[in-house]
C-alpha cells in the first residue's frame, strides 16, 4: 500500500496537479465552471472567440499560465535532480548547487547580462556557474582529496566572492535594471514565456537525461573514490560529467528563474525517505517529485496573498525549518 | 612451485623526494592465500595500492597474471584483480544488495542486468551474509560491514583479489570468520593476499606469509624453525617468544 501510495505520489501527480495548476491564479471572477467550457471547447479544437470569457480564458492559459507551469516543473525537476547528483557525487548530504557556488556564480553571470545587455544571459550563467564549481572545489582540494567540510567552507568563500560581485553589479546598475536584478535574484517565475521555456528546455532536459542515463554510476560514485578504484573504474571521468550535467542544469534554470535557494538541497531529502538512497530509483524520483512541488510552492506562491511572493523566498522559508528538522532527527550524518 | 598470480621485480616508489618502496621484488603463488605482514610504514599498503592500479609506479615491473600491470586499462584489471581497501564508510544508508551490486560497475556500464544481480546473489551467499541483502550498510557492525565488502570485490569474478588489513577493528569472532572463508576461496581457484597486522592469525590461516622491513619484502617466507624469533625480532623491534600450537608458530611478545 505504502509503495503505491509512492509510485502515485511520484508518477501520478504530476499530470493532474499540471492541469489543476492552470486554473490557479490571481485573476478574479473565473470560476471552475469557466475552465470546464473552456476545457471542453479547447479538446473539440474550436475555442469560440466570439465569447470574451473563454478567448480571455484561453490567452491566459496559452500564454501566461501553461508555459510557466511547464518552466517550473522542469526548474524544480532540474534543481532536485541536480541536487540529488551533487549530493551523490561528494558523498554529502548537505550539498546542494547553492552550497557548491553554482547559484551564486550564475546568479552573478545572469547580473552580468541583465546590466551589460550585449552578453547571452544563458550564456554567461553557464560559464560562472562552471567557474564557481571549479574554484570551489580546487580551494577544496588539499593533499590530492577534497574532504566535505572543505568542500562547504570553500563554497561558501566562492559564494561569497560571487555575492559580493552581485551586489557591486547592482550598485552600478541603473535603476530599471537594478530592479531586474533584485527580483531575479528572490527567484521569479511570473516572467515566464514560451520564450522562456523554449531557451531552457533543450540545457535542461540534456542535463537531466544524463544524469539519470547515469544514474546508476552515481551508487558507485557515493561509495567514494577508492572504492571505485577498487572494482576498476576510474570515478574521475564521471564525476566530470556528473558536475557539468548539474552544472548545466542549475545555470540554465538560474538564468531562466532567479536564485531559487535551499530546493535541490531538501527535495532529494524528500525522495531519499520516500524511495530510498539508491539513486536507480532516486534520481527519477527527483525528477517527477521535485517538478510537481515546485508547481505547487508556486501556485501558492501565486495564489496566497495579493501579491506574488517570490518563489525563492518561499522555498527558503520551507527548507530552512525543513533542514532544521533533519539536523534535530539526526537524518544527516555529519562526517 | 606453483606459477606467480602476482610477480613483482624491482619495484621503487616514493612520494615526492620520501622513498616508500626500494627495488621490492616478490612473487605470490596463484590459488593460495598469502598474507603480508610488517610494521606500519613499512610499505605494505603502498605496494598493495601500486599492484592495485591505485598509485603509477615508474621503476620496476609488476605483472598481474603474467601481463605487465602499466599496459591494462582500469576494466582490463578489474577482470583479473579485486581490491578492498582499508576504510570504507557510506554516507548513505544504501541496501546491502545495491553495495554489492555496485562491484559490477566496470562491467555493467549504466544499468545492471539480470546476469549481474544473479551474481550478487551468488556472492552474499558463499559468504554467508544473505540475511543482510535487504539492510541498509550503515546499520551493520564493522564485521557485517567488512563481509558486504568482500562480497562487492566477489561479484567482479576475479582472478587475485587483495585486501588491506580485512580483520581489522573485528573481533575474534569475525576475524576467524573471514579468514576462514578467505581461506576457502581459495579453493576456487582464487588467489588472496591480505595485509595484516596479527603474526599469530596470519600463520594459523595463511599458506604463505610475506613480510616488509624498510620499505621492502625481506623475506619470501618462514619457516617454525629455531631461528624464527630471531627473524621476527628483526621485523617488529619486538622481543618474542616463540611457542609451537598444534604445529603451528605462535609468538608472544616478551614482557
Amino acid at each position: 500500500m505504502r509503495k503505491f501510495l509512492t509510485a502515485f505520489l511520484i508518477y501520478g501527480l504530476p499530470l493532474p496537479l499540471l492541469l489543476y495548476s492552470l486554473t490557479v491564479g490571481p485573476s478574479q471572477g473565473l470560476h471552475f465552471a469557466d475552465y470546464w467550457d473552456w476545457g471542453r471547447a479547447a479538446l473539440a479544437g474550436n475555442v469560440d472567440e466570439s465569447s470574451t470569457k473563454l478567448f480571455m480564458i484561453n490567452n491566459i492559459i496559452e500564454n501566461v499560465r501553461l508555459p510557466r507551469v511547464l518552466l517550473t516543473f522542469i526548474i524544480g525537476a532540474g534543481l532536485a535532480s541536480s541536487g540529488g547528483a551533487l549530493q551523490g557525487i561528494f558523498r554529502n548530504p548537505l550539498v546542494d548547487p547553492y552550497v557548491l557556488g553554482i547559484s551564486s556564480g550564475s546568479a552573478f553571470g545572469a547580473a552580468l547580462a541583465i546590466a551589460f545587455p550585449f552578453i547571452n544571459i544563458n550564456l554567461a550563467a553557464f560559464a560562472l556557474g562552471i567557474v564557481s564549481v571549479i574554484l570551489t572545489y580546487s580551494f577544496a582540494f588539499s593533499n590530492k582529496s577534497a574532504s566535505i567540510v572543505a568542500v562547504i567552507l570553500s563554497g561558501m568563500i566562492v559564494s561569497g566572492i560571487f555575492t559580493a560581485s552581485l551586489t557591486v553589479v547592482q550598485y552600478i546598475s541603473d535603476p530599471y535594471k537594478l530592479q531586474a536584478i533584485v527580483q531575479w535574484t528572490m527567484g521569479n517565475l511570473h516572467h515566464a514565456s514560451w520564450d522562456k521555456l523554449n531557451t531552457a528546455a533543450l540545457p535542461v532536459g540534456a542535463g537531466i537525461g544524463g544524469m539519470c542515463l547515469m544514474r546508476w554510476r552515481l551508487n558507485l560514485l557515493a561509495l567514494g573514490e577508492e572504492e571505485a578504484k577498487a572494482v576498476g573504474v576510474n570515478p574521475t571521468a564521471d564525476k566530470a560529467i556528473l558536475v557539468c550535467l548539474a552544472t548545466l542544469t542549475t545555470s540554465t534554470s538560474v538564468a531562466a528563474a532567479g536564485v531559487i535557494s535551499m530546493y535541490g538541497l531538501f527535495i532529494p531529502h524528500l525522495t531519499r525517505m520516500l524511495v530510498g538512497p539508491d539513486n536507480r530509483r532516486a534520481m527519477p524520483a527527483n525528477i517527477f517529485f521535485g517538478g510537481s512541488f515546485l508547481v505547487i510552492i508556486d501556485n501558492f506562491s501565486r495564489s496566497l496573498m495579493e501579491f506574488e511572493i517570490p518563489i525563492g523566498i518561499f522555498t527558503m522559508l520551507l527548507g530552512a525549518p525543513f533542514f532544521l528538522f533533519l539536523m534535530k532527527k539526526s537524518k544527516i550524518n555529519w562526517v | 612451485m606453483t606459477e606467480a598470480a602476482i610477480e613483482v621485480k624491482g619495484l621503487s616508489f616514493g612520494y615526492g623526494q620520501t622513498p616508500v618502496l626500494e627495488e621490492v621484488s616478490v612473487a605470490f603463488p596463484a590459488n593460495r592465500f598469502s598474507v603480508l605482514l610488517g610494521r606500519n610504514g613499512s610499505g605494505k599498503s603502498t605496494l598493495f595500492n601500486i599492484v592495485a592500479g591505485l598509485q603509477k609506479y615508474k621503476k620496476g615491473s609488476v605483472k598481474l597474471m603474467g601481463k605487465e600491470r602499466s599496459n591494462m586499462s582500469f576494466s582490463d584489471c578489474a577482470r583479473v584483480l579485486g581490491f578492498l581497501p582499508q576504510f570504507h564508510k557510506s554516507v548513505f544508508p544504501f541496501q546491502v544488495k545495491d553495495v554489492v551490486l555496485t562491484g559490477r560497475a566496470a562491467f555493467s556500464v549504466f544499468s545492471p542486468g539480470k546476469s549481474d544481480r544473479e551474481k550478487v546473489v551468488q556472492a552474499i551467499e558463499e559468504l554467508g551474509i544473505s540475511h543482510l541483502a535487504d539492510r541498509p550498510y550503515t546499520e551493520l557492525s564493522g564485521g557485517e560491514q567488512q563481509l558486504v565488502m568482500i562480497a562487492r570485490v566477489l561479484v567482479q569474478h576475479p582472478r587475485i583479489i587483495l585486501l588491506d588489513e580485512p580483520t581489522n577493528h573485528l573481533d575474534v569472532y569475525y576475524q576467524t570468520y573471514v579468514l576462514e572463508k578467505l581461506k576457502k576461496l581459495t579453493e576456487n581457484n582464487l588467489t588472496v593476499i591480505a595485509i595484516m597486522h596479527d603474526p599469530n592469525m596470519a600463520f594459523l590461516y595463511a599458506d604463505q606469509c610475506y613480510f616488509m622491513k624498510n620499505r621492502t619484502v625481506v623475506m619470501p617466507s618462514i619457516e617454525p624453525d629455531n631461528h624464527a624469533d630471531t627473524f621476527l625480532e628483526y621485523v617488529y623491534d619486538v622481543r618474542f617468544t616463540t611457542v609451537m600450537v598444534n604445529n603451528k608458530l605462535m609468538v608472544v611478545p616478551k614482557v
